[in-house]
């Protein structure tokens, strides 16, 4: 036995590093990870496209990418690399038959899960992360200057990666206890995440989709699609803040839970 | 010697199904052989000792320590699953040492410690080739470094040979009994019966979620009263031999082979005939070529016992 | 030693009857396993939804007397013509259910088989590779004829029976080949599209986000190309808007994007071609490691 290893078991802490590690390189190494970076990518050609085409109309590029690049970062990229990544870390595990691998390692249960948790997220925050900065640099490329222009990139930063935090805690949650978890996910990400925003009332609060657009920056004047961002007052920023927090935070709490009492059989 | 592994009323169900019924063991250290054949409740007892399951019944614990739930147990133990699966597109180094690291090794300890295992199994030269690239004995292999490079006390090898060609299982056989020599307590299942006796004396053979019986495997042969032992005899005059034991109360079947060589005796007091069968020798000059006991092994022993 | 013949096996000296149609063991268990999911059995019941809506409007249609207090405006709005049937078969949430049902019952058609070598079972029967491919396309060709070809063709009967005339057929002669023609093209595409997909993965969860981030992610494009650059051409990297296209030039209606359908016709048969070449490469019976 390695006489380093303290004889009382690794800490929480220490199971959560060590698990985090581990699958930040494995996450990195596949290739859905290089897809999904691709993906990534498709919102920077259209930049560089836009740029090109609407040479000399700040407002108009400007307004592209306020209205069209984030409602795809928003309603389409985030949910799904969330729904991958969130029902892939109990599903990957069972239908890979390599759970045995993880739960026979002195590691905490709720290490292990938080742990993967951390590397998916950090993956997908880094890999949207570089698509936005391309993104909105190259869109946003004559305001250099201006300091605004940074706090408004790491605002849209925040809130994606606020979002994808709370989706993939969701997702992780479904994957822990539904065998298609996917599905249900697409139903929740592409069904009621569209179609709430166009109930009437406060039922968009009942929609994540809301709160991150809380979180974005408003043009003053809507365009004409300005209506599919906002048909409701957007909640304030710290609430949302703290409503997407609360919401990471439930859902980790339950999928930490039952990861930890669920017994995980392999399909024969 | 105490128990290091010890169970008590053990039970689990899969929904309506019996998985495992009432079993109570103490597994000492050395090598435990887990017999039975396929879906007798081998993996089923082996999940519930590394704690990937929980008891629906009964208890199991390692040095009186409940296993489920108790991750700090797992730096003593090292668990070779069944199912031939790894991470995508890894190495085995890469998965070898990644996988020491999630046991609390260092980057340099994680590494020496992988160097000497993958010799130990010789995959040092495949090391960098992806996992999915190795051949079945190849990936078997490193399935097994994993549950031994971390140097754990308690080793638990569920169907570990299988997939080996037969120079591969000899060199795991004498591997897995070097770590006997070093005092490690090892529990190895199989539904192959010669593997089993190849590497240990101790069994506790299982069929349909339950016991059928335990220990040695000789002393086993020897509880079951109601089945008689059978020798076979090769001489050159068997009938001279036959007609010695006729009068013998304690043998109850004598018959001989179409070779005219050979002699098969059914007693139920095996060390008295062969007493007897000594003393007949001697007065009779007869050249004995072969004595077998066709039945004194796991394969008869398991046959009698299920019948039973 | 006791002889082969002497141990009681006999050489057979019939002949082996060559199946006439060997994809089809592989179809009906595909299908089968489909049916063994209990939220795709609920998916596919569903499926025949927009079917029952459309038959209720035909009927509402030739009883507008019997509903007239319901409907105001009632001839223009409902007037069965060729177009309703177009509509009917590109209805959006229509071509959704068969992305749904092609998401549960198609992703692990070829992906699945990776994962467990069973290629090298299939093509250890005598088994061509196009016989295991035609035989996963079928599964595909089965679900989405189901909920086009089979209740187009109920809905144009019924209508014939609830006008009591042959005049809709008259006016229209070309109409039920229209439907069997583009229930048949959906078919041909949506299984070439699907197993493409299921072909790249050995991961089928990993292919049922593909199936349906691709045809969504399409839609997305277009709609964000289309504010950009405002020109109909953008259509084209609609796969839903291409169907569309097809549609209108097979029901004999006017397109609704202004874009030749024929260059829709040549994308979608460009994506077939696609799959059909990746297919050919990635089913073989023997995997290449490298």
């Amino acid at each position: 036995m390695n006489p380093n290893i303290n004889p009382g078991g690794p800490s929480l802490w220490m199971s959560f590093r060590r698990v985090f590690a581990l699958f930040c390189f494995l996450g990195r190494k596949t290739g859905k990870s290089r897809v999904f970076l691709l993906l990534g990518l498709i919102p920077v050609a259209i930049a560089v496209v836009v740029r090109i085409v609407m040479a000399g109309r700040s407002e108009d590029v400007v307004a592209v990418f306020n209205e069209i690049l984030m409602v795809f970062y928003v309603t389409f990229e985030i949910v799904i690399l969330s729904l991958f990544y969130g029902t892939s870390i109990v599903a990957e595990e069972t239908e890979g038959r390599t759970l045995s691998y993880l739960t026979t390692r002195p590691l905490a249960k709720t290490g292990i899960f938080l742990g993967k948790y951390a590397a998916y997220v950090t993956l997908m925050v880094l890999m949207v992360s570089a698509s936005l900065f391309f993104s909105f640099f190259i869109m946003n490329g004559h305001r250099f200057r201006e300091p605004a222009l940074y706090l408004m990139f790491l605002r849209y930063a925040g809130a994606l990666g606020l979002g994808i935090a709370a989706y993939t805690a969701l997702f992780a949650f479904l994957g822990t206890f539904l065998k298609r978890a996917i599905l249900i996910g697409l139903l929740f990400g592409f069904g009621w995440e569209n179609v709430v925003q166009y109930f009437p009332g406060s039922t968009q609060r009942l929609s994540l989709v809301h709160y991150m657009k809380s979180l974005m920056p408003r043009r003053a004047a809507g365009g004409p699609l300005s209506i599919l961002l906002f048909r409701l007052e957007p909640s304030k920023p710290a609430v949302a803040v703290l409503i997407l927090t609360v919401i990471a935070a439930a859902f980790l709490g339950l999928a930490c839970w039952l990861f930890r009492t669920k017994e995980y059989l392999y399909e024969e | 010697m105490t128990a290091v592994i010890e169970t008590k009323n053990l039970s689990k169900w899969y929904g309506n199904v019996l998985g495992l019924s009432d079993v109570s063991l103490e597994i000492e250290s050395g090598i435990t052989g887990l017999l039975g054949p396929n879906g007798a409740g081998k993996s089923t007892f082996m999940k519930l000792v590394t704690g990937q399951m929980k008891p629906n019944i009964g208890r199991v614990s390692i040095d009186g320590q409940d296993v489920w739930n108790n991750f700090r147990l797992f730096s003593r133990i090292g668990f070779c699953p069944e199912q031939d699966a790894f991470y995508a597109d890894v190495t085995g180094w890469e998965f070898l040492t990644g996988l020491l690291r999630l046991s609390g090794y260092s980057g340099a300890d994680a590494a020496d410690r992988a160097s000497r295992t993958l010799k130990i199994v010789e995959l040092s030269e495949d090391k960098d080739r992806k996992i999915r690239s190795y051949s079945r004995g190849m990936r078997q292999r490193v399935k097994f470094a994993q549950a031994v490079a971390h140097d754990p006390d308690i080793i638990i090898l569920d169907e570990p040979l299988s997939g080996l060609d037969p120079l591969g299982k000899r060199r795991l056989i004498r591997l897995v009994k070097d770590f006997q020599s070093e005092g490690k307590t090892i529990i190895v299942s199989s539904h192959v019966l010669p593997e089993i006796e190849a590497m240990t004396s101790r069994i506790v053979m299982i069929h349909q979620g339950k016991i059928l019986a335990q220990g040695d495997i000789h002393s086993i042969r020897d509880l079951i009263e109601s089945y008689p032992h059978m020798i076979s005899l090769k001489c050159g005059d068997p009938r001279a031999v036959a007609a010695r034991f006729v009068s013998d109360t304690s043998i109850l079947k004598m018959s001989f082979g179409p070779d005219g060589r050979s002699l098969v005796v059914e007693t139920h007091k095996r060390d008295a005939f062969f007493n007897r069968l000594q003393a007949v020798v001697l007065e009779t000059a007869i050249e004995v070529e072969e004595i077998t006991s066709p039945d004194d092994n796991l394969q008869a022993v398991f046959d009698y016992l299920v019948v039973k | 030693m006791a002889t082969v013949r002497e141990k009681g096996y006999y050489h057979w000296d019939g002949q082996l009857a060559e199946r006439r149609f060997p994809w089809w063991p592989i179809t009906r268990t595909g299908i089968l396993l489909a049916f063994k999911k209990r939220g795709f059995r609920f998916l596919f019941a569903g499926a025949f939804l927009p079917g029952v809506v459309f038959l209720g409007i035909i009927y509402i249609s030739e009883n507008l007397e019997s509903f007239q207090a319901m409907v105001r405006s009632s001839d223009r709005l409902i007037n069965i013509t060729p177009g309703s049937f177009k509509t009917f078969f590109t209805f959006p949430p229509v071509l959704f259910l068969m992305i749904a049902m092609m998401v549960f019952a198609g992703s692990g058609l070829v992906a699945d088989d990776l994962k467990h070598n069973s290629l090298q079972i299939y093509f250890s029967r005598p088994l061509r590779k196009k016989d295991y491919l035609l035989g996963k396309m079928a599964v595909v060709f089965f679900f989405i004829l189901a909920v086009t070809l089979v209740p187009g063709l109920l809905v144009y009967i019924f209508k014939l029976i609830f006008a009591g005339s042959f005049k809709f057929f008259l006016s229209y002669p070309w109409l039920v080949l229209s439907i069997v023609g583009f229930s048949a093209f959906l078919a041909v595409f949506f299984a070439f599209y699907t197993l493409l997909l299921s072909a790249l993965s050995k991961n089928s969860r990993y292919v049922m986000i593909l199936v349906f981030m691709i045809y969504l992610f399409s839609d997305v494009l277009y709609g964000i190309l289309q504010s950009i650059f405002r020109t109909p051409y953008m259509a084209l990297f609609s796969i839903r808007a291409n169907i569309d296209q097809v549609g209108a030039l097979i029901f004999a209606q006017k397109p609704v994007y202004h874009v030749p359908a024929l260059w829709s016709c040549l994308l979608l048969g460009g994506i077939c071609a696609l799959s059909a070449l990746v297919l050919s490469r990635k089913i073989r019976g023997v995997e290449v490691i490298r």
